[in-house]
């Protein structure tokens, strides 16, 4: 019976232990030595793959927002994971096993996304199929229209779960039937990769560590009850390996947690935090607000664009309009409906009282490659482009839905109006002839925003008096530029209640002091948006000729300048720039409380400190108390500096001489006991074996160790053949000698008949390390005397302590655990 | 047979009535105890009896060296290998050595047992059983190809080894001191042969492969051997009575309780290796540690070393252990699965910490 039926399943159970068991006794027909039970071998590795997928799940909590998609992808991999351990227990074959497993995830993936459409709730039918083809479709939009943390609609977590449950099939294939354990941790990354590229933190700890557990498991799994008895042969799974793993695991961990700290410039520089690997490159149509930030913290300059304008400063470039604020994040609205094709004439819609200023600009742009045009505001027309190209009336911005502006040189003739601080304090005017989005709140509002905004405008009585409170407090000294800290606090984005962190912590960059002063400006009534581009950048130092304008010096703006700047309606103005980031762009003459012109100074500075206090330029902004404030902690009080510094090198000398400190006084107790009085005779015994000890750790200060199943004899010849005692009969013989003669005292004593004490040793001990000393390069001196390996073997050896603990509560609990199961299965009718 | 008889046809005082309970050095055993051989004296004998083999044995010195080790240590030796390596040679120049009885057995299917032992014969002018000692009675006795005997003949001469002593119709009689029985055994041609059981195999202190010599010591052996039988040149050079006194001399070496300590350690790690079926059993650790003593006697000093042990392990343990079958057809012999015990297992030294020392003298 029991043959019969293992001819009936012929099953490559590569992983099983069975193998073990010889061949001669398989068809053993007594119930009792059951050869192919798999035992407990599929629940094992289900679960570990199952903690390792779950694992790798955890780090997409940034990508999505919340924690609701989590549910059912508990239930698609636990249930996806049991199939295949049921499966694999009954003995099925691979192929149907994995089957089985494809078949449970559609079963599932119908439960619980689909189950009206499904028949009996779990199987799929066509009205199934096509519930599928919706939620896809859903997804898609999802992917393509929302920026990271996404609300998890059924459309994502639909995508979400049969992913994850196809990677856990394809991960248990790997591992079982096709023994490549090892490969499984591909699709591990493959999960890891999302969050990596998306999330500004990256993958994050939790899920790092869930993923390599998972891993690990699987890796374990594999090893212990491995086909192959040499594999797991004579290596007792008890003892050294966990170990051994949990030290180097816990090594390596410490390392990638330590080395980052150590190395400079980890954070900014060359991998700046949240500069990685965008999928979006630079913005081509997805949201501008949110690669802004990447764009701001590439560390090289890409997508330079050079222009040459004949206006009299540098000018902003300004590619994008981001007016559409829906409480959850700031987005261009494209106007698609509404645009207006040819760039030869363009128009705003609203009229301009007053001087108006023209201007050409002359713009190269390289490779910089975006569907938006950078130009100055407000363009009238456009020369010189290829393709097809549209504007919106309303907002002036120039897009093209089928070419780029990469390695497009265009000219543009802008027009703006003067604007001046008189003019301004007298636009009071309702606005008129701009639609009413421009006022929108939504209702959602943070409580913070608006009392900020109340608060800060409270004395101002015209708009222009509003607008200006909110620049100067924006600009004011309790907020600092910095392009890491949204990330590390994790309000990079732009949706409210980013703006509310953003109003509370007091430090950002354009995007949000940009939002928070649109958002504020429309708490106050004022229509606002946002300008998305680039500020005015460096000179190149060469001067380009315009047509029939003269030449005028060149500019250059790459990535590094990407700003956002808000812009307010005042009417019969129009839109007017503000900026109230500080230490970016310039601040435009209107904008400043005291008429004095703005320095032509723009961000050459900001590069150098990021995230440090930012001194807003002294003419517009003289700032009693903040000045003094942050110049006078450092260099005022130099005594605890030097104090601290003396400590500190005093800390770190003790630290680097306690290995040698710490065997010097080790010698000393070992070579001069203290109690040989009042210990009688031991004492006097034990100063063989004392100077034995410092002979042992001697020689392995400088590269002989010895090792625990040696004779001290053995060890003694190993030593005197070794090269690091110089020759015997030559220079060296006194040490051989003093070898031999610490050997024989030692065999003696420990072996030999108890017997009178041995001659001082410290003698010979000098003797023999005076000659290590000789015979060794100066790398084994050194090391042998300030990290003598004899020393730090023993420390790393104590502080391996804690782990080697837990490693046998380990132990002990899977023994305990396995021998449960034996027995509960004992108790169990066998299985024919 | 013709040789047997020969050699073991020995002076008087074995035979009649003189005979009867009493061996001639039952008063070593059971009286006062033999003189103890001071320790230069100790080396000078030792020296001359391996001189005295060297002379005769080209090349294997190890070899006459352990069986020189056995004889002290009041073992059996049995050699076994492949034939015309010199195991008999051996055995014989070891006898010759010593002035002493010596004995051969040829073992064959049809001896018996009674061949070995001796006989009780009745004596037709004194009318009565007279006791007619058999070849173990000697003090060196040579058992050739003893596989080649029945069980029956093998486990006779198991008695006489292990207790000295022979007991025939009731009367026991005791063996001479020293006792040794130097058995040899040919492990080709195991065709109609009885192997060893475990059981005999473990009474023998030490089994030793001789090995084909190296080829310097093959060229000198074809030169000096051409002629005669080298064992013509062997005189004694030292009599049973100064072995005896050797013997003495190498109960009396030391053990320290930890090298007791790295024995048993040794036995124990071989009853739980998993590629061993059969470890060491605690009368082959007896043999060890003896072994061992006559090895540091041998080397001039009063107390064993753990490297005594190691240096008489694999001979002393190999051919008692078997090998588990997974290991054996991995391609593990005992002698590899020994070394690799050893070379795992700690020896007992002192820790190297002094705060160690502290805790253990606390």
């Amino acid at each position: 019976m029991t043959a019969t039926s293992h001819r009936g399943s012929p099953t490559t159970y590569r992983g099983g232990p069975s193998q073990q068991v010889p061949s001669g006794e398989a068809p053993g027909p007594t119930p009792t030595s059951r050869p192919q039970a798999p035992g407990l071998y599929p629940w094992i590795m289900a679960g570990s793959v199952a903690v390792a997928v779950l694992g790798a799940a955890l780090s997409l909590n940034g990508v999505f927002r919340g924690w609701a998609w989590f549910m059912p992808l508990i239930t698609t991999v636990v249930a996806v994971a049991l199939t295949l351990a049921i499966l694999r227990t009954l003995r099925i074959q691979p192929l149907v096993t994995t089957l089985g497993a494809l078949a449970a995830l559609a079963g599932i993936l119908s439960f619980t996304f689909c189950r009206q459409d499904s028949f009996l709730g779990f199987i799929p039918t066509t009205g199934t199929f096509a519930a599928v083809g919706r939620l896809i479709k859903r997804a898609a939009e999802t992917v393509v229209s929302e920026s990271a943390p996404v609300a998890p609609n059924a459309g994502i977590v639909f995508i979400t779960c049969a992913c994850l449950g196809l990677l856990v099939i394809l991960i248990d294939a790997l591992a079982v039937p096709l023994s490549m354990p090892a490969a499984s941790g591909v699709g591990l990354i493959a999960v890891m990769v999302v969050p990596a590229t998306i999330k500004p933190q990256s993958v994050g700890v939790a899920g790092f560590v869930g993923a390599t557990v998972g891993y690990l498991l699987i890796l374990g799994c594999s090893h212990w009850f491995a086909p192959d008895a040499r594999l797991q042969s004579g290596a007792p799974r008890s003892s050294g390996q966990i170990r051994r793993s949990l030290v180097t695991g816990a090594l390596a961990l410490g390392l990638a947690l330590v080395v980052p700290l150590a190395i400079p410039g980890f954070e900014t520089g060359t991998f700046p935090q949240g500069s990685r690997l965008s999928p979006w490159g630079t913005s081509n149509g997805l949201n501008p607000m949110i690669t802004l930030g990447n764009s701001l913290r590439s560390p090289t300059g890409a997508g330079r664009i050079t222009y040459s304008t004949s206006s009299s400063a540098a000018t902003y470039l300004r590619s994008v309009t981001v007016d559409h604020f829906d409480g959850e994040t700031w987005a261009p609205d494209d106007r698609s409906a509404t645009r207006r094709a040819g760039v030869d004439r363009i128009e705003p819609g609203y009229s301009i009282q007053g001087e108006v200023v023209n201007a050409v600009t002359s713009i190269n742009a390289g490779l910089f490659t975006s569907p938006y045009l950078p130009a100055p505001f407000a363009p009238v027309s456009v020369n010189g482009l290829n393709g097809r190209w549209t504007w919106d009336p309303a907002t002036l911005s120039i897009m093209s839905t089928e070419s780029s502006t990469l390695a497009q040189r265009y000219v543009v003739f802008s027009a703006a109006p003067k604007i001046t601080a008189q003019a301004l304090s007298q636009a009071t005017g309702k606005p008129k002839s701009i639609s009413d989005d421009f006022l929108r709140v939504p209702g959602n509002l943070p409580s913070i925003v608006r009392q900020t905004a109340e608060q800060v405008t409270s004395s101002a009585g015209n708009n222009y008096a509003k607008a200006l409170a909110i620049q100067k407090y924006l600009r004011s000294s309790e907020f600092t530029y910095s392009l890491q800290a949204p990330v590390q606090n994790g309000y990079d984005g732009n949706g409210l209640s980013v703006l509310a962190d953003f109003l509370a912590v007091k430090s950002g960059y354009c995007v949000h002091f940009s939002s928070a002063m649109a958002v504020m400006a429309r708490v106050e009534g004022i229509p606002s948006r946002i300008a998305v581009g680039y500020a005015p950048g460096r000179l190149t130092g060469e001067t380009v000729a315009l047509v029939g304008q003269g030449s005028f010096p060149e500019y250059e703006v790459d990535a590094r300048d990407a700003h956002a700047w808000p812009e307010l309606y005042f009417e019969g103005l129009g839109w007017v720039p503000f900026e109230p980031t500080p230490s970016r762009g310039v601040v435009p003459e209107y904008a400043t409380e005291s008429s004095v012109p703005g320095s032509l100074s723009t961000n050459a500075d900001e590069k150098d400190v990021p995230g440090t206090a930012v001194t807003p330029p002294p003419s517009t902004f003289p700032l009693p108390g903040g000045d003094a404030q942050t110049a006078g902690s450092a260099p005022s009080d130099p005594l605890p500096t030097v104090i601290g510094t003396i400590a500190a090198v005093l800390l770190l000398a003790a630290f680097l001489g306690s290995p040698r400190l710490s065997r010097v006084v080790l010698r000393r107790r070992r070579l001069n006991p203290k109690e040989p009085a009042d210990r009688g005779s031991p004492g006097h015994q034990d100063s063989a074996a004392l100077a034995w000890a410092e002979l042992q750790d001697l020689a392995t200060d400088y590269g002989v160790p010895s090792t625990p199943s040696e004779t001290p004899r053995h060890f003694s010849s190993r030593l005197r053949s070794s090269s690091i005692l110089g020759e015997a009969g030559g220079l060296d013989d006194a040490a051989h000698a003093a070898v031999a003669s610490l050997t024989a005292d030692f065999e003696r004593q420990r072996y030999g008949r108890p017997m009178e004490a041995a001659s001082p040793a410290a003698a010979r001990i000098a003797v023999v390390r005076e000659s290590l000393r000789n015979n060794t390069s100066w790398l084994v001196r050194f090391r042998a005397t300030w990290l003598p390996p004899s020393l730090m073997r023993r420390w790393f050896h104590a502080l391996g302590a804690p782990f080697r603990a837990v490693g046998s509560l380990f132990r002990r609990t899977g023994q305990g655990i396995a021998r449960s199961w034996r027995a509960l299965r004992g108790l169990l009718p066998q299985r024919r | 047979m013709e040789s047997k008889r020969q050699v073991t046809v020995e002076p008087s005082p074995l035979q009649g009535e003189a005979y009867s309970a009493l061996p001639r050095d039952a008063a070593l055993l059971n009286g006062h105890k033999p003189q103890v051989m001071d320790a230069e004296r100790f080396h000078d004998a030792s020296e001359r009896i391996l001189a005295s083999i060297g002379k005769v044995i080209d090349g294997k010195a190890d070899a006459a060296k352990l069986a020189l080790t056995v004889l002290l240590a009041q073992g059996h030796l049995l050699l076994e290998d492949v034939p015309g390596v010199g195991k008999t040679l051996l055995a014989k120049t070891l006898a010759r050595t010593v002035d002493c009885t010596v004995s051969r057995i040829q073992f064959t299917p049809d001896l018996l047992p009674s061949d070995v032992t001796g006989v009780s014969i009745y004596n037709q002018s004194s009318r009565q059983f007279e006791f007619r000692p058999g070849a173990v009675f000697a003090n060196i006795v040579i058992g050739d190809e003893i596989n080649r005997a029945s069980a029956k003949t093998q486990s006779a001469l198991l008695e006489c080894m292990e207790e000295h002593q022979v007991t025939v119709d009731g009367h026991s009689y005791q063996l001479g001191l020293p006792f040794m029985v130097v058995a040899t055994q040919n492990p080709i041609e195991m065709e109609g042969t009885y192997p060893l059981p475990e059981a005999q195999r473990d009474r023998f202190m030490a089994r030793i492969s001789m090995g084909y010599p190296d080829t310097d010591a093959e060229i000198e052996m074809l030169e000096t051997h051409q002629a005669a039988s080298p064992l013509i040149n062997v005189t004694p050079v030292v009599t049973a009575a100064d072995v005896a006194a050797m013997i003495a001399a190498v109960q009396q070496v030391y053990v320290s309780t930890a090298i007791k300590e790295y024995t048993v350690a040794i036995g124990r790690a071989t009853r739980e290796s998993a590629r061993l079926r059969l470890g060491a059993s605690p009368r082959s650790l007896l043999q060890l540690l003896r072994a061992a003593k006559a090895t540091a006697a041998l080397d001039g000093r009063d107390f064993v070393l753990p490297d005594d042990v190691v240096d008489v392990a694999e001979s002393v343990l190999a051919h008692r252990i078997i090998l588990d079958r997974k290991a054996a057809s991995s391609g593990d012999t005992p002698q590899t699965v020994l070394r690799g015990i050893l070379a795992s297992l700690p020896v007992a030294q002192e820790p190297p910490g002094a705060w160690r020392r502290d805790k253990q003298s606390a």
